[in-house]
């Protein structure tokens, strides 16, 4: 099985940042999507947007990493939302349990609008 | 697919995960850093630390951690450590002595008579405790590091015992397989009638392709890849595997899925083998290009494929099923030398008519298909037979 080389892009919207990882999430390479979430939160953004459009295989080691994002974003009494999983990947979510610890939306546009008004 | 059996999955490809940590190309630090990655990705843990253990100080080195606090980790006793287990989690609980750290799972690492560290866990995200399931997979994870960490300091000691290095690394695949025949065993408890059945076809392919004059290496990619074909009926029900009278159309278009399956199951399962995943899925093509699921003919099937077909059919030919009794041995090699062409290869059916051969006059030290077959065989009647096809196909 090949391996994509892992990146991650970002930006900012508003009070949230959005965070686009790319490739597979199964290396030391994910940890560049803590440091990326580290960065804005150091900045004092609480709401987080992960948009896994360009990410569709996870490992232990990239569920490691959400678990990381999920515990910092708690912290500091932040919000973490997933949009764009595929359907393996909400599978993989729901079947460790982390669903309770992040909110899921179908779409990016879906998230922010509910983070800026609160409802869907 | 139930949620049980995608955490087993789940949990089988964290292994896999492990496996590509450990043997990976990174320097040492960073294959500690994913290991622990892997491991408390795999029990969604918030905190987590390997430890090492210095002989000649006595005190645990800290290789890498998250989560806990350095001095925390530096109260820990190692000869309490020692007296737990060897590489079996313990949950602490209450214990006062090694609640210390801040622990709930702490798991010795040993390998053998050797103390080599520790494992710590904590901070479970998820709500519920760890299973039994969890805990002996922990134990099947901290073999393999105690063994990753033993051959690092056996290698950074520059010592003579490369030898049992290798030993060592022969071990960590036993476990590796050890997870692997857990699995089948899965996959045949569902069916009745199949038990035993991933197991055999394991032996007989890896044997088949043994004598083909394949490497270690891919020997062992066929022998995982002849436990897992049929995983994919994991996913099919019960009912219909057990099913007495014969199958409906639509319920043989449900059985047929199982190979389908079995690829997308072990496609998600970074193996250190090649072409595992399409081995499961062609195992029923056929060279005609009447087989399922592409219905892929000739050149298209590897001799993996090959391989596993043959094997798979020759097991469940001599194996009884709940719609019809079992075939004998030299019934069901005579069936496989009619379908010569159409279904099998000729190079492959050459090759595994050779291995019986030399296992049923005891030229081969440890053989692989005969222990299996039905003791009642006439092994002189199966042997000649065997010797004339072994001519008849030997013929430019
Ligand atoms: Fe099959
Ligand atoms: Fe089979």
């Amino acid at each position: 099985m090949k391996s994509v080389q892992f990146s991650v892009a970002s930006r900012r919207e508003g009070d949230a940042a959005i965070i686009y990882p790319k490739g597979y999430l199964n290396n030391l390479s994910g940890e560049n999507l803590v440091i990326e979430c580290g960065i804005y939160i150091g900045k004092g953004i609480t709401k987080i947007v992960v948009n896994f459009s360009e990410t569709d295989l996870i490992n232990s080691i990239g569920i490691s990493m959400l678990l990381q994002i999920i515990e910092d974003l708690k912290n500091i009494k932040g919000t973490i939302c997933c949009t764009n999983m595929s359907k393996l990947l909400r599978d993989t979510f729901e079947m460790l349990g982390l669903m309770q610890h992040m909110l899921v939306f179908p779409v990016e546009s879906d998230a922010l609008t509910y983070l800026k008004t609160g409802k869907l | 697919m139930s949620t049980e059996l995608k955490k087993a999955l789940y949990n089988i490809s964290a292994l896999a995960d492990l496996g590509q940590a450990i043997t990976s190309e990174n320097d040492f630090h960073e294959k500690i850093q994913s290991v622990l990655y892997v491991i408390t990705g795999t029990f969604l843990a918030n905190k987590g630390a390997l430890l090492f253990y210095d002989k000649p100080t006595k005190k645990l080195n800290t290789l890498t951690q998250k989560g806990f606090a350095p001095d925390d980790l530096n109260r820990l006793n190692p000869e309490e450590l020692m007296s737990l287990g060897r590489n079996e989690p313990y949950l602490i609980g209450g214990d006062p002595v090694l609640a210390v750290a801040g622990a709930e799972i702490l798991t010795p690492l040993w390998v053998r008579d050797e103390f080599i560290g520790a494992l710590l866990l904590s901070g479970k995200l998820t709500v519920g405790p760890y299973t039994l399931e969890d805990l002996e997979l922990l134990n099947v994870i901290a073999n393999q590091i105690a063994i990753a960490l033993n051959n690092h300091s056996l290698f950074m000691d520059l010592s003579d015992k490369l030898e049992e290095n290798r030993r060592l690394y022969e071990e960590m695949r036993h476990i590796y397989h050890g997870t692997l025949q857990a699995f089948a065993a899965a996959i045949d408890a569902k069916d009745a009638y199949t038990k035993n059945h991933s197991h055999r076809v394991a032996k007989y392919s890896a044997a088949i392709a043994r004598e083909l004059g394949w490497d270690e290496h891919e020997i062992e990619g066929m022998y995982v890849a002849g436990y897992l074909h049929d995983v994919g009926k994991l996913a099919i029900s019960n009912t219909l595997l057990n099913k007495v009278t014969p199958f409906t159309p639509e319920e043989r278009e449900e059985i047929r899925k199982h190979s389908t399956l079995s690829h997308s199951i072990t496609a998600k399962i970074k193996f250190p083998w090649k072409n595992v995943e399409d081995m499961v899925w062609h195992h029923h093509e056929r060279l005609d290009g009447r087989g399922y699921p592409e219905a892929l003919a000739q050149e298209s099937l590897s001799d993996g494929v090959r391989i596993l077909s043959l094997a798979d059919s020759f097991d469940a030919m001599t194996s009884q099923r709940p719609y019809r009794k079992k075939m004998d041995v030299q019934s069901a090699i005579a069936e496989l030398r009619k379908n010569l062409e159409s279904q099998f290869d000729h190079k492959v059916m050459l090759v595994f008519c050779k291995v019986l051969d030399k296992e049923i006059k005891g030229e081969l030290p440890e053989p692989d298909i005969l222990p299996h077959l039905d003791r009642d065989s006439d092994l002189s009647v199966i042997s000649a037979l065997l010797e004339g096809i072994i001519v008849e196909l030997s013929r430019p």
